[in-house]
């Protein structure tokens, strides 16, 4: 009776979508599995690069978001789980904020295989969603495990509030609230100047690829392997 | 020949141990230290703070405290703040101590609000300290290897070790193209917005270039039978080193002589 | 004569594309000889090796009409990964072709062999042997990333000869590397023509596809406009008309019997020039 809801159904798409129209085996492909070591060495770079600028931003879920939106929720999460382990090698305090990364990768996820990106206004409420959904998990583990201070930038402006004699979670949240949406907005940014530069014959061996072709790119996609290929010569 | 030329040799007897040991010690030291934040004189984790002392000892026994001195130099900093603001800026009952500033206004170093602090920097230094040594003292190789010998997939192994690598690689990339870019006279100090305008430039063609090299790469990994079915041979193997024993002895002996240090204070 | 690589009918479309990039190519292909495959920039030389090595369709999406069959099964037909036993792929790129999860060549070329489950001992030996062919022994403990792409491409080789397969596909293994990488590269090839495998090449420097390869096919907007040995095809300057590069032998052989020369036949190959001019000054001398 409950034989239908074996792991491998569920991992062949029997499941979770009526149609069948999205299976985790599809979004793991080898091309997505190759794709995340990608996305965490972007977010790893976007985190260095931002400290190196000293910008009051984290920019380490750049490649999260890429990837989740071409390859699905589970794919996405990975990236992000993958993200803060390697960030844990170095240093062991990433690896808590594992949650927020991967709940990053899952929300981006589900929002790209429900159309949440097919147009501007989705992009804002999704971009909007994601990262409410970002301070909720980032919060309470900051303020639960780290007193309210982090390694971020961001952590001074949490103390200037608490010295003013607001309540803890209220500083975090604040400080949280302001500036995750401000990174998650320059990340998506950029994630759609990536997507939109990434020819359309790449974007379609993606399982969400699709997507991101715009429309009247089928005509000048004649460019076949060929002329990619041989412009090395 | 060549696969003992290739296998890690590691003459530390506790860095050789096996790397499920050493995650068995993570997590037994843990325990551990939590526990022993619950037991308080005068409200002050004394004992927890003082188990803190195993991580920088167990570094110099294992060789690694010049590789994990810097590691554990920046969560004492970050721990530091999290005492400094927790115990002058959470009010709580007791006060310890007045600070006059500058004679202009009253800074309060707050009791119970410090000795919270304490425990959350504590919490954090022999969690992420012990964590340190486990990284500190093992092969990213080693690691992946004993996984996968408790049946990690080929391909899991295949995204962390590709990540590390490309890490790598991408980091020389960032910072050619950081001084390309600053070469170029595109401004890298200034306000905030100056400096975004030199971090994106930088990043696309990097992520760009690297996807369209990943589509070739997924077509050499398969060539290179990595999607054939079957059993996978592994040219190098971890090992043992024949230590594990003693070490999980002594890890169990310290937990239980905690734990029961515990339960006895509860009990009487 | 076992047909080990077939095509029958074959017209295959990448995905958004209406323009075929094959189109009605029916041809086959013996085991143990050398084929060169020559054309212009954009007639379908890559398309035409992913279709043998089974990424079109499988890896590139994409249309496929007829059967590309290896070793008389229809490339679709293989399990996943499978053809990876059957056929070796060595393109362009080197930097593409390192695995990129091991540190040292010599784990690099190894790293096929674990794949295929072959034991350790058998792994040491083969992996020695062919780095003595390919000559990189000196090369086994450096990092596959920090080489020149001469060594890189040598390195892919080995990797791929590692693994004995019947067919080696080489797309155009040395546009990217100086002379003498290129030289270091046909050298292993020559090696392979030699030990009898059936090797099928796509290379823009003709002279090297004269010396080396049985039969010759050319190719113009994904059609085969010409097939057939090697002696005819790249002596056939009408192919000059497509966009086709011919060897300087035949170009200058051609040149020498419209001058008057009495050459037996338009020479491809340097050694075959040579022949002919001592032929004629040996009549000269009489």
């Amino acid at each position: 009776m409950w034989g239908h809801l074996s792991i491998k159904n569920f991992w062949e798409g029997k499941i979770m979508s009526k149609e069948k129209k999205y299976s985790i085996k599809k979004d793991f492909s080898l091309l997505a599995l190759l794709l995340i070591p990608i996305a965490v060495a972007i977010n790893f770079a976007g985190g260095q690069l931002a400290s190196l600028l000293k910008l009051p931003l984290y920019l380490d879920t750049i490649g999260t978001i890429f990837v989740a939106m071409l390859c699905g929720p589970w794919v996405g999460g990975l990236a992000g789980l993958v993200t803060n382990l390697v960030l844990g090698i170095a240093n062991p305090i990433y690896i808590p904020f594992a949650i927020v990364n991967i709940t990053v990768g899952l929300v981006t996820g589900f929002l790209a295989r429900n159309k949440g990106f097919s147009t501007w206004w989705r992009w804002i409420i999704s971009m909007v969603l994601m990262a409410l959904a970002s301070i909720i998990t980032a919060a309470p583990i900051v303020v639960l495990m780290f007193g309210g201070i982090t390694s971020s930038g961001t952590s001074l402006i949490t103390a200037t509030l608490m010295a003013t004699g607001t309540n803890i979670w209220k500083a975090v949240v604040s400080t949280e609230l302001v500036f995750t949406v401000i990174d998650r907005v320059i990340s998506f940014g950029i994630t759609y100047l990536i997507l939109r530069v990434v020819p359309a014959r790449t974007l379609i061996k993606f399982s969400l690829g699709e997507n991101y072709i715009k429309k009247g790119k089928n005509a000048a996609v004649a460019d076949t392997e060929e002329n990619v290929d041989d412009d090395i010569d | 020949m060549w696969r003992e030329k290739l296998k890690v040799v590691k003459e530390n007897k506790i860095a050789g141990l096996y790397p499920f040991t050493k995650l068995w010690i993570v997590l037994f030291y843990s325990i551990c230290a939590m526990i022993l934040g619950t037991i308080t004189v005068d409200g002050y984790p004394i004992y927890m703070i003082l188990s803190f002392v195993i991580v920088p000892i167990l570094a110099i026994l294992t060789g690694i405290m010049k590789k994990v001195g810097g590691v554990l130099k920046n969560m004492a900093f970050l721990s530091f703040f999290i005492i400094v603001v927790q115990g002058i800026l959470v009010k709580s009952k007791d006060i310890i101590i007045t600070l006059n500033i500058f004679n202009f206004f009253n800074v309060n170093l707050y009791k119970q609000s410090l000795q919270y602090g304490l425990v959350l920097a504590f919490s954090i230094m022999c969690m992420g300290g012990i964590l340190a040594w486990f990284f500190g003292s093992t092969d990213n190789k080693e690691l992946i290897s004993a996984l996968e010998s408790k049946g990690m997939g080929p391909k899991a192994s295949y995204v962390f070790l590709s990540t590390l690598q490309m890490i790598e690689v991408l980091q020389k990339s960032s910072k050619t193209i950081m001084s390309a870019q600053q070469a170029r006279g595109v401004e890298t100090e200034g306000n905030v917005f100056v400096r975004s305008k030199a971090f994106i430039p930088s990043m696309v063609p990097l992520i760009l270039s690297s996807i369209t090299n990943t589509e070739e790469r997924v077509l050499t990994l398969e060539s290179k039978g990595f999607l054939v079915k079957g059993k996978k041979t592994k040219l190098y193997d971890v090992s043992p080193n024949g230590k594990e024993k003693i070490a999980m002895v002594s890890i169990i002996i310290y937990t239980v002589i905690i734990v029961l240090w515990r339960v006895l204070l509860w009990v009487l | 004569m076992g047909a080990i690589v077939q095509f029958k009918n074959v017209t295959y479309n990448y995905p958004l594309s209406d323009i075929p990039a094959i189109k009605d190519i029916n041809l086959s292909f013996e085991k143990g000889k050398f084929y060169g495959v020559i054309g212009e920039n954009g007639s379908g030389k890559t398309t035409f090796c992913n279709l043998i090595r089974g990424f079109a369709p499988s890896f590139y999406k994409g249309d496929l009409k007829g059967e590309v069959l290896i070793n008389g099964k229809a490339t679709v037909d293989y399990d996943e990964g499978d053809l990876a036993l059957n056929i070796g792929y060595v393109f362009q790129n080197p930097f593409n072709q390192i695995s990129g999860v091991k540190d040292t060549v010599f784990e690099e070329v190894a790293f096929g062999l674990e794949n295929f489950g072959v034991p350790v001992d058998e792994i040491e030996r083969r992996v020695v042997d062919i780095m003595k062919l390919t000559k990189i022994e000196h090369l086994a403990e450096k990092n596959p990333f920090s080489m020149s792409g001469g060594q890189q491409q040598r390195s892919a080789l080995a990797s791929i000869i590692v693994l004995e397969p019947d067919i080696l596909v080489i797309d155009e293994p040395t546009s990217q590397l100086d002379p003498e990488g290129t030289e270091s590269v046909f050298e292993i090839i020559a090696a392979m023509k030699a030990a009898k495998k059936t090797i099928i090449l796509v290379e823009h420097k003709v002279d090297l596809i004269a010396e080396f390869a049985d039969e010759v096919i050319v190719l113009k907007e994904g059609q085969v406009i010409r097939s057939g040995k090697t002696q005819d095809v790249l002596s056939d300057l009408s192919l000059l008309e497509h966009g086709v590069q011919l060897p300087q032998m035949a170009i200058i052989g051609d040149e020498l019997i419209k001058r008057g020369v009495p050459l037996d036949y338009i020479p491809v190959t340097t050694s075959q020039a040579m022949e002919q001019l001592e032929k004629l000054l040996n009549k000269e001398a009489k």
